[in-house]
């Protein structure tokens, strides 16, 4: 690599008027983070012109990149302050963050997820510095058999990593591939389970079922949960992560950090995977599992390095061969093409300064990022202090328009209801939203791997085990279904050695 | 790591575990437990929801494993939402995991309602005025506060709403105050 | 709480102060104007594709255009889904008062009618055309591992080739479907969700070959990385001018796409005319023509009627060519 271009790069970054783009970029990403309903593509999208008007096209392109990745962290906040995930990569984080919140541990969660989120990106733009070229030769070798066995595999991830009843992680799960083939089917262009709407043609907005399900359900829940109770202010533990915090929580944001690179770097669904990947992993480490869902801090360091590290490292495919690996990434790829440059595998050697300017960018942003949340935490941690008669219709406000704006479409606002009315009653019965969100969005990515993977074997299915990544995901997904038989019957073989710590039902949980 | 680490670390440690054992306990503070019909109920709901959606997914073709039709992924996973369905109503019986509906959840049909309401009225009067009527309802009514911070803190977030859409974020939303 | 609301009222000082800066706080939407001269309030674009693609890139191109020549503003709405049918059947329901306009594909009205039943395409006569805007050609490229290097390659292969195509009832489809049939080559079509996941799969040696369109090939065909066989234009295409058309090589398949701008049907002339005006100024200004360039687009900036007997002349011409091969669209896989 060229270390004087690199060099140069951070000559570029650290000039004054980019490191203010660079601020304002990672400024209003984080707010939008905050906002659900509008994510960051919207964002750049609206801010698009600023790229046309920059005098100087890296400018831009570093105030983007900066809104792209403060949202990242924004979307934590309101995942564990108010159970509403902003998207996709933070469902999971939304387990223990917001039992943490509950626990008036919110400091805590949102500084570890802070310092995690820092770290993981960190990680992933050393990644990218030194790898990047090499890392999306591999992700090219992902061809539709490895998405759909992937996708299979987060599936069945998605299902161990509740709480509650497997058979009903497993229906929630189900349901929630259901819902991801409503819609125009891509391949015949036939309407599955549209009724006629045409809104419903275009499928169902993740956005859309999150918010309803995880922030109407649970302000709706609440509703009724409060009634005659005499409210107690959350008692703030602590506001900052402790010692003992970071000590538990920093083996997770390693293996988060690692685990978001790799996986961050296929597009289409890579920092979901990621986010979903680093969870079961510390779920699957860990001593005790029964925290989990409960408020275990390596439940919020994990999955948030990891959606942090996903979302630096889905620049590589950008970067190195032109190809944008989710919407946002679609975003920055137009504007680099107002500004004159068309990302390829060229980019590198025809526009260093841009290239190096871009990445190093990010490691100022990031740090920028971390300094900014510091202060910030504690002031979005008051936010539980507000009591929850005034804080519910805020909120319920906040869902409403935010979705919205998604899609300028009353329609969408409707579905929402609808899905916290569901979301509501599925708590009420015993079913987690968690797994039906998650399948939901590894649903079409499945669905369609699938299906171009019998057209590619020509219908003989013996193809996903001949292909190398394919065979070997497959293998690995049955060794861990398998696992835990394997583990019963070595303990009934010797239960004098084996430390029974773990209760029963979480092991079939696990299942 | 050191021991004395381990110690130094420890102590604190009681304190915030006993805080978290309390919250925990807190948070099991719950309704209580609906019993088996809930379960039932639960389970036959999704068993319809399988079937249907089964009947439904023939009926767009299945097509071949070859050529796989645009009803056979769905009609794959309805069938897998009904067996699962009967699997939960026979395993599922005792499970404790429901709660009882009371008479508080029909504030949940309320609240439901003012947002069904706000979704109606948005495009025909624009959002303040939904916004401000829904804030009032669930602070008054749904939330017992008092007149005056329920006028104040209406009005107060939907300015702010109206501001961050509008003028910072410069979003299309429908508005009838225009400067 | 209080503290909490300055905090974000702060935060969103920050950002007004940021967009302010740069090109001013808009006022969009329903906003209660009604002053006589057009446009009177925003004007929605609603573009039938996600961010980034070429039709939102043209979007967005002729929105700025036309605030600058006609003042207001004209956000453009990405309304994904069906091929730019969703967003075509807002426009078409659309008060046609010139409060909605779009730049919409050709194929949507051209090759997508083959592939869906009837209730379900989109007819032109629900639109008036007012301006052709640019042409977006096809190529057909073959991945580095398949070892094609031209059409007559193909009589090698052993078995089936595969092909990607950008999704179900787009040009890139038709252009790859018909040439392996009129070659009379045995291949399997393999649909993706656009331009971005095709090229991936081909850059992977996932597939054989693809049909692209050249704005999102050209990087990857420039370092090589991938081998052009074919351009589907009726002449050879600018940007890659060493790639021949089908025609030259013995094939009988002309698909190109287009755009151009459309109004929901009965809009007053005196807006279209307006409209179509602001556009022949856009075309004009050099920013447009390097945009033009950049995106590997060659201008079509022929008058609304025109484009719409170019519409139907390639409707018929498509279907009869279907008809032909026996060519099923919706059946792709």
């Amino acid at each position: 690599m060229d270390w004087n271009a690199f060099l140069d790069g951070f000559g570029v970054v650290t000039e004054p008027n980019n490191l203010l783009y660079c601020l304002i970029g990672v400024l209003i990403g984080m707010l939008i983070g905050v906002l659900p309903g509008l994510g960051p593509t919207a964002t750049m999208a609206i801010l698009l012109p600023i790229a046309y008007n920059a005098s100087d096209p890296v400018s831009a392109i570093i105030m983007l990149a900066g809104i792209y990745y403060g949202a990242q962290y924004g979307g934590t906040i309101t995942s564990v302050l108010l159970r509403i995930p902003g998207e996709a990569s933070s469902v999971v984080t939304v387990f223990d963050g917001f039992a943490l919140a509950k626990q008036g541990k919110a400091g805590t969660a949102l500084g570890i997820a802070a310092i995690g989120s820092f770290v993981g990106a960190t990680v992933s733009i050393i990644g990218l510095t030194f790898l990047g070229p090499i890392v999306a030769g591999y992700a090219l070798d992902f061809g539709p058999p490895e998405y759909a066995t992937l996708a299979l595999l987060g599936v069945f991830m998605v299902a161990s990593i509740g709480n509650g009843n497997t058979v009903k992680a497993l229906i929630a799960a189900a349901v929630g591939l259901l819902l991801a083939t409503v819609g125009s089917d891509s391949f015949t262009s036939a309407n599955r389970y549209t009724f006629d709407t045409l809104q419903l043609q275009g499928g169902i907005d993740f956005v859309v079922v999150a918010m309803g399900l995880f922030g109407v359900g649970e302000i709706l829940y609440n509703l009724e949960e409060r009634h005659g109770k005499v409210h107690v202010p959350a008692a703030i533990a602590n506001i900052w992560p402790s010692r003992k915090d970071l000590k538990e929580a920093s083996p997770a944001i390693g293996r988060g950090s690692v685990i978001g690179f790799f996986l961050g770097v296929l597009p289409g669904g890579g920092a979901v995977m990621a986010s979903l990947a680093a969870y079961a992993t510390e779920k699957r480490v860990a001593k005790d599992k029964s925290r989990f869902g409960r408020g275990a801090i390596e439940g919020v360091a994990g999955p948030e390095s990891a959606n942090n590290a996903a979302a630096t490292s889905s620049f590589i495919p950008l970067l190195t061969i032109g190809i944008p690996a989710n919407a946002s990434m679609a975003m920055l790829f137009t504007a680099l093409l107002v500004v004159g440059v068309t990302p390829g595998p060229s980019l590198i050697d025809d526009n260093p300064e841009l290239f190096w300017g871009v990445i190093n960018s990010m490691y100022i942003g990031n740090l920028i990022l971390l300094i900014l949340s510091i202060p910030l935490v504690g002031v979005f941690v008051k936010i539980l202090r507000v009591r929850p008669a005034i804080l519910a219709p805020i909120t319920a406000l906040i869902t409403i328009l935010g979705v919205y704006t998604i899609n300028n479409s009353v329609f969408d606002i409707f579905v929402m209801i609808t899905f916290g009315i569901i979301g509501y009653l599925m708590k009420k019965t015993g079913f987690e939203p968690g797994p039906l969100v998650l399948a939901f969005v590894l649903g079409s990515l499945m669905e369609s791997n699938f299906r171009r993977s019998m057209l590619i074997f020509d219908g003989d299915p013996t193809g996903f085990l001949t292909r190398p990544i394919s065979g070997t995901i497959l293998a690995f997904l049955l060794m861990v279904l398998l696992y835990p038989l394997v583990k019963l019957l070595f303990r009934r073989r010797t239960p004098a050695t084996t430390p029974d710590t773990e209760n029963h039902d979480q092991e079939a949980g696990l299942r | 790591m050191s021991e004395r680490d381990t110690r130094a670390a420890d102590e604190p440690d009681i304190l915030a575990e006993i805080q978290a054992e309390v919250a925990r306990e807190l948070e099991e503070d719950r309704p209580p437990v609906g019993g088996p019909a809930y379960q039932v109920v639960a389970a036959i709901v999704v068993l319809v929801l399988g079937l249907a959606a089964a009947y439904l997914a023939q009926g767009y073709g299945l097509g071949t494993l070859q050529r796989p039709g645009p009803g056979l992924w769905p009609f794959a996973v309805s069938v897998l939402i009904a067996v699962l369905a009967v699997v939960l109503l026979v395993i599922g019986r005792r499970l404790e995991d429901a709660e009882k509906f009371s008479r508080a959840s029909l504030l949940v049909l309320a609240g439901g309602a003012t947002f069904v309401g706000l979704g109606v009225l948005l495009p025909t009067i624009g959002f303040e005025i939904p916004s401000v009527l829904l804030c009032m309802v669930w602070l008054r009514f749904l939330g017992g506060e008092s007149w005056r911070s329920t006028i104040v803190i209406a009005l107060a977030t939907t300015a702010t709403f109206y501001l961050l859409f509008l003028y910072a974020l410069g979003i299309p939303l429908p508005h009838l105050i225009a400067f | 709480m209080r503290k909490s609301t300055t905090c974000l009222a702060a935060v969103a000082g920050v950002a007004t102060l940021a967009l302010a800066a740069c090109g001013g706080v808009q006022n969009t939407a329903g906003g209660g104007s009604d002053s006589g001269d057009y446009p009177s309030g925003a004007v929605d674009m609603p573009v039938g594709a996600s961010a980034g693609g070429s039709s939102d890139l043209i979007s967005r191109q002729i929105s700025r255009g036309l605030t600058d020549e006609l003042g207001g503003t004209f956000p453009v709405i990405n309304r994904e889904g069906a091929n730019g049918a969703l967003a075509a059947a807002e426009v078409a329901k659309a008060k046609a008062d010139g409060s909605t306009i779009s730049v919409q594909n050709a194929s949507l009205f051209t090759i997508t009618p083959l592939a869906v039943s009837e209730d379900e395409a989109t007819s032109i006569d629900d639109f008036d055309v007012v301006q052709g805007v640019s042409r977006d050609d096809y190529v057909l490229v073959a991945s580095k591992g398949s070892g094609f290097t031209s059409i007559d390659d193909f009589a090698k292969a052993d078995g089936k080739i595969t092909y990607g195509t950008t999704g179900v009832g787009t040009g890139a489809q038709l252009a790859c479907a018909l040439t392996y049939n009129v070659n009379e080559t045995p291949a399997e079509a393999i649909p993706f969700d656009g331009g971005a996941p095709a090229l991936t799969a081909l850059l992977g040696d996932q597939v054989d070959t693809a049909c692209l369109q050249v704005g999102e090939a050209i990087e990857n065909i420039k370092a090589g990385k991938i081998v052009p066989l074919s351009v589907f234009g009726p002449e050879r295409v600018g940007f890659l001018p060493d790639v021949p058309t089908a025609k030259e090589q013995g094939l009988d398949v002309e698909v190109t796409q287009y755009r151009f701008m459309t109004v929901p049907k009965g809009t007053p002339q005196d807006v279209q005319d307006a409209i179509a005006e602001a556009m022949q100024a856009t075309f004009e200004t050099s920013t447009y023509q390097d945009f033009n360039e950049t995106n590997n687009l060659t201008p079509l900036e022929i008058p609304g009627d025109e484009v719409k007997a170019m519409l139907e002349e390639d409707k018929q011409r498509y279907a009869d060519l279907v008809e032909e091969y026996g060519i099923d669209l919706g059946n792709a896989g």
